[in-house]
């Protein structure tokens, strides 16, 4: 939809060929439909097996079950109530996390759970922010024009499609957006809470263009999703369904076509015969190892789950695990640099009202040679509750008798974050280490050190924030270093030397392998990913119906040749 | 009516309490949020332990006087029941072994200065120590078998999340609470909803 008609049609199209928000009970938060959701059995050979029913995995599920295709998903986590499993509490919330256990390591090491990993039907956008920009032109060329990171297979525009397609079906609400490639949005841009007034005063002062949203949280009449209440518990998982996850904009309408999801299995071996193809999924379910078999698998696990299980698929055939002849599974695993700070008013501004994500500006997004690094940054309002609160005072040294007034002070302060593209480095990587976890799985291990131009941004980055800060009349501030969204693991390129997947998200050497989720993306960009993996699903099934379910012939507009 | 409880009857919004308004928040939440006002009796850790890491969160959390937030029994119960944070330093056990750890070492701390026990301390010994552990200055004995200033960040976040998942600790500091299903409808800095706190002047 172009740029002008976003503008006068707000919230007035229906999103084409997905009924979820329409399916979904008005009074009742569950999904609908799971009673008499079809079933397969394990012997039944369906035509797509995806492990993880997250941002990637929920959206490709979606696509190609109202293609006819028979998919079952496999989810490690629950199918979740939001009514019944979901509180409005921070550490009530423990349970939406991916909290088995992993290994970090490296100089810089990444803490995982969560803030950046999800479990269960929804995947971690069910406590994600809530923040749905679009990647920039420039993403998908890195290396060709900064030459550093890597070039994507494909561009912005082979994506841009389904970017709007699915903005149409979170549905995503914010202004009209100037940066990257400039676009509106079909709802509108939600008020401001105190926070984010003032946040928008110092940037304003700084000459920062700062935009509202854009945000996945419903605006206006959405089919049965209600309107935010400006609760602000975004990240505990939304109660009110106005907030975008799989579970209420995909998995409705995937469920309404045949699609069967088993939660609580955890997947444990990708099976391959001999000539080289995969034949289905191994997972466990009540303690019991099951196999479902399938024409083609798609692994949507997420930047450590899914390289951790193509490495524990090895076989004889393949020995360092399924696509990774050459070395590539694992490497590449980036993270956004995200430091916070916080700044305190004489105002009350009460931060946890209205949704943490508000505002943003990508004003130092791309490349500025002046700055003395490569690539950039985005600037977003975020809103510590009060234990993320007494996190950030403890980040700064503040323990005992200080972290306890600055409690006391919380309703004076508002919160401004950044996200800065990491580069990508071979070394970052998830490899299995030598323990295992309840499964008998060897668990992930993920090490990961920053470059001299990662550090330089997220230096820069927090500068800028000061400065934004200072301009707006605060009366002292607070630091907090942290990181964001995972991405990386199984980039996609051009080789089976430079990658895991090709631009079709094929893995190397396994014809009928799929990758659906946040892991294929070469870099990092410097917006929140969600939505780019979602576009990126949307248009893997497009892709994969022109391949087809396992098919022996391939489809002459592959872009690259079965060996 | 009893006035609203803080925890060491601090607090900057007077008359405030966010109990008052339970009956506007879901079941769900309402559950979760009222079992913290009567924690479960001490599971994971002994006697001894439970003394010395009661008294180090008092310590850390400037819990000088009652009432007092039962956080040691928050962080007993997640240990108890293996809720953890979904990841693990290389050079760092398992969180559960990182608490009993902390544990030894802040009573062979102790008795570097002539205490036989952490929990028996002066406070202002206590807070020495404990300044000397989130500074990683800790050395010897037990801390040795870990990475001191990544011990502190693991005990902390345990402590901090005990603290301030109480409502005693939201009526401290002014915070609504849960707000589903009625939500928030006074958005801007310097507004308020008719039931929160105003601040003292």
């Amino acid at each position: 939809m172009t740029a002008t008609l976003t503008r006068f049609l707000k919230g007035a199209v229906r999103p084409p060929e997905n009924d979820s928000a329409f399916l979904l009970d008005v009074h009742r938060r569950a999904v609908p439909g799971r009673d008499r959701m079809r079933r397969y059995d394990d012997s039944d050979e369906v035509d797509l097996v995806i492990v993880g029913c997250g941002a990637g995995g929920g959206v490709l599920a979606q696509r190609l079950a109202r293609r006819g295709w028979r998919i079952v998903v496999i989810e490690r986590g629950p199918f979740w109530d939001p009514d019944e499993d979901w509180v409005s509490d921070e550490a009530g919330s423990h349970g939406l996390y991916w909290t088995d256990n992993r290994i970090i390591g490296g100089e810089d090491p990444v803490e995982l759970g969560k803030n950046n990993s999800g479990w269960g039907v929804g995947g971690s956008m069910v406590h994600f922010a809530g923040y749905t920009p679009r990647f920039h032109p420039s993403d998908f060329e890195v290396h060709a024009r900064d030459g550093v990171g890597a070039d994507w297979p494909i561009s912005y525009w082979d994506l841009k499609p389904h970017f709007e397609r699915v903005e149409r079906e979170l549905p995503v609400a914010g202004e009209f957006w100037p940066w990257g490639d400039p676009h509106g949005y079909p709802h509108g841009p939600h008020p401001l809470g105190g926070g984010a007034e003032l946040a928008a005063k110092g940037a304003m002062k700084c000459g920062i263009t700062m935009k509202v949203g854009p945000v996945a949280i419903v605006n206006g009449t959405f089919g049965n999703r209600p309107h935010c209440i400006y609760r602000g518990f975004c990240l505990e998982g939304c109660k009110v369904n106005a907030k975008a996850s799989p579970l209420v904009t995909h998995v409705p309408d995937a469920l309404e076509h045949g699609v069967e999801i088993r939660a609580d299995s955890m997947a444990s071996r990708v099976e391959t015969d001999g000539s080289g193809r995969c034949t289905g999924v191994a997972y466990i379910h009540d303690g019991a190892e099951r196999l479902q078999r399938a024409a083609a698998v798609a692994v949507a696990g997420y930047s450590i789950e899914t390289p951790r299980l193509l490495l524990s698929s090895a076989t004889p055939d393949h020995p360092h695990g399924l696509g990774n002849d050459e070395d590539q599974v694992g490497r590449y695993v980036m993270v956004q640099g995200a430091p916070q700070v916080a700044a305190r008013f004489p105002e009350l501004a009460r931060m946890y009202k209205a949704p943490p994500p508000e505002i943003s500006s990508e004003d130092f997004y791309e490349t500025d040679e002046r700055r003395g690094f490569v690539r950039g940054f985005s600037i977003q309002t975020v809103a510590p509750l009060p234990i993320e609160w007494a996190q950030h005072a403890l980040a700064d040294g503040h323990w005992g008798e200080a972290m306890r007034e600055y409690g006391r002070d919380y309703n004076h302060w508002s919160t401004l974050g950044v996200l800065c593209e990491l580069l990508p480095h071979a070394d970052n990587r998830v490899t299995l280490a030598d323990e295992t976890d309840r499964f008998g799985l060897s668990v992930a291990r993920l090490d990961y050190s920053q470059s001299g131009n990662d550090r330089a941004n997220i230096a820069f980055a927090k500068d800028k924030l000061h400065e934004v800060w200072e301009e707006a009349g605060a009366e002292e501030t607070l630091t907090i270093d942290r990181y964001a969204h995972l991405v990386g693991g199984c980039r996609m390129g051009f080789s089976a030397e430079d990658s895991v997947v090709d631009s079709d998200h094929r893995v190397w050497g396994v014809p009928n392998l799929f990758i659906a989720d946040g892991s294929v993306m070469p870099t990092q960009s410097a917006a929140n990913p969600a939505l780019a993996i979602m576009a990126l699903a949307s248009r893997l099934a497009d892709r994969m119906e022109r391949i087809g379910a396992g098919a022996e012939t391939r489809s002459p507009v592959g872009t690259s040749s079965l060996s | 009516m009893t006035p609203p409880t803080t925890p060491q009857g601090r607090g900057r919004y007077p008359g405030y309490d966010v109990l008052d308004q339970v009956d506007h928040w879901d079941e769900a939440t309402r559950r979760v949020v009222l079992a913290r006002l009567d924690p479960p009796p001490i599971r994971f850790f002994d006697e001894d332990e439970a003394r010395t890491l009661a008294a180090f969160c008092d310590t850390v959390m400037a819990q000088d006087s009652e009432p007092r937030i039962d956080v040691l029994a928050f962080v007993d119960e997640k240990l108890h029941e293996g809720r953890l944070d979904g990841f693990r330093y290389h050079d760092l056990p398992d969180d559960r072994d990182v608490w009993r750890i902390v544990a030894r070492g802040l009573d062979e701390a102790a008795r570097a200065r002539d205490f036989s026990t952490f929990a028996d301390a002066l406070p202002a010994e206590r807070r020495a120590i404990c300044g000397d552990f989130a500074a990683g200055k800790l050395e010897g004995g037990a801390w040795e078998e870990l990475n001191v200033s990544r011990a502190w960040e693991v005990v902390m976040r345990a402590v901090v999340q005990g603290f301030y998942s109480h409502p005693w600790a939201w009526n401290e500091m002014g915070f609504g609470g849960p707000a589903y299903p009625r939500g928030y409808a006074a958005l801007g800095a310097g507004h308020k909803e008719h039931w929160e706190g105003d601040e003292a002047s």
